[in-house]
């Protein structure tokens, strides 16, 4: 199956070329072929290829022995796995109470705005993916913003255009 | 084992530690409406409708009957306006999801329910799990719960026709709402769901008659569940008609040809 295109409308993503000796070493020599640790091997397949891709997860299927719609149904429940291919940044907006409250609404929808894209998408140019999350536990200096794992505190408009110039300039 | 005193709606009655309260009732003939549950498959409290109230020491609760076993001596109301209130609520919501569902709709008159309260989405899937469920027990390899909270719906791994389905039917069969179809066209079985082809079971093709039929489940999957891996998959190649007619011809010819019977068949028996 994993010649077919890609069947995703809004962006047009490249086939992605599968390393299976890659996923074999994440698999079985990481984490031991150990089904109870499959969200943690969910997690590294998807740091290598910034998203889950279908043959990479039908292959965990069959290497763990456990049925692809387990773990369809656990990539679907988290909102951190992603079925759709990301775009070079990820920028999250944390929209949890505190941060709410501290205007990250607003955040969101400059951002939108500025690169014309809804929470969830990814610009056409593949730079950049804007999420929303519920709450990254770091209420204390909210309104909180991340990028790429990276946690900007007190976040604000200015620390947004900064971000996005920079990407522009890129 | 420990024998426990539960009031059910008044009256005293005895459980057995551990059992829900759906088992207790159903014992003891008392009505709890349930659109989820199945024997065959483990409770999950999907639909909610069985939400019955129960008084364990001091307070007042409520919960889901077909999940809530029983440990302690407690006193349960199945029937009162405040469980009706609430399942009424329940049966609104459930209606605004799926209105064509003829229990539920009986339902509806029985608790006096507002259809207006809610727009309807005409959905129609209640998303009570026992297909996924049925599935699961059978292969678990076709149906699952995909997406989280208001998006949970029935689907096939990356929304895909499933390649591992065995067409057994046990989600057709289970849906308490109908609207899972299972159709033999074309040499192959569909399982459609939401309109949309789930999976697709290619049906042998009988080499006596030369009709499709089935399926011949490949029993290999169940067998690696439970263990076991040495079965043979099982391969006919004459439908179950045939079969029996060729084996009703296989005895006669045995038994009957010194009459002269068989004469002028020109069958071959070729008993299956």
């Amino acid at each position: 199956m994993s010649g077919t295109a890609c069947q995703c409308q809004e962006i047009e993503c490249a086939e992605v070329e599968i390393d299976y000796t890659l996923l074999d070493k994440i698999i079985r020599d990481d984490y031991g072929g150990n089904r109870e640790a499959m969200i943690m091997m969910m997690q590294a397949i998807q740091r290598v290829y910034r998203f889950l891709p279908e043959a990479a997860v039908k292959y965990l299927s069959q290497v763990i022995e456990v049925p692809l719609t387990k773990i369809y149904e656990v990539a679907t429940f988290y909102a951190s796995f992603s079925l759709e291919p990301k775009g070079k940044y990820i920028l999250s907006v944390c929209t949890g109470t505190a941060c709410h409250l501290r205007g990250s609404g607003g955040m969101v929808e400059h951002i939108s705005k500025r690169m014309g894209i809804a929470p969830g998408k990814t610009t056409a140019d593949m730079k950049l993916t804007l999420e929303t999350v519920n709450c990254v536990g770091a209420c204390a200096v909210a309104p909180v913003v991340v990028v790429d794992e990276k946690y900007y505190p007190k976040a604000d408009i200015a620390t947004l255009n900064d971000f996005m110039d920079r990407l522009d300039a890129e | 084992m420990k024998v426990l005193n539960i009031v059910l709606n008044g009256k005293a009655v005895t459980a057995k530690m551990g059992q829900t309260i759906l088992e207790l009732a159903r014992e003891h003939n008392v009505f709890i409406p349930t659109l989820c549950d199945s024997p065959a498959l483990e409770a999950a409290a999907m639909c909610r409708l069985c939400t019955v109230q129960v008084i364990e020491g001091k307070w007042p609760k409520f919960v889901t009957a077909c999940n809530f076993p029983l440990r302690r001596d407690a006193e349960v109301v199945t029937d009162s306006p405040e469980v009706r209130h609430g399942r009424k609520l329940i049966i609104e919501l459930l209606m605004a999801r799926c209105p064509t569902s003829p229990e539920l709709q009986r339902l509806a008159v029985d608790y006096g329910c507002d259809l207006e309260r809610f727009a309807p989405l005409n959905d129609d899937c209640v998303v009570c799990g026992l297909c996924t469920r049925a599935c699961e027990a059978v292969t678990g390899r076709t149906l699952s719960l995909a997406g989280r909270g208001v998006a949970i719906h029935v689907d096939t791994a990356f929304q895909k026709a499933s390649e591992y389905c065995i067409g057994c039917g046990a989600c057709v069969q289970i849906c308490p709402v109908n609207k899972i179809a299972m159709e033999d066209v074309d040499g192959e079985r569909r399982i459609i769901l939401h309109g949309k082809i789930a999976s697709r079971v290619k049906l042998p093709q009988c080499t006596s008659c030369g009709k499709h039929f089935g399926p011949v489940i490949d029993l290999q999957q169940v067998m690696e569940r439970m263990g076991e891996h040495k079965i043979p998959p099982p391969n006919a190649s004459v439908c179950p008609e045939c079969s029996r007619r060729n084996l009703a011809i296989k005895l006669g010819k045995r038994y009957f040809e010194q009459y002269g019977v068989f004469e002028d068949e020109e069958g071959q028996a070729n008993a299956g």
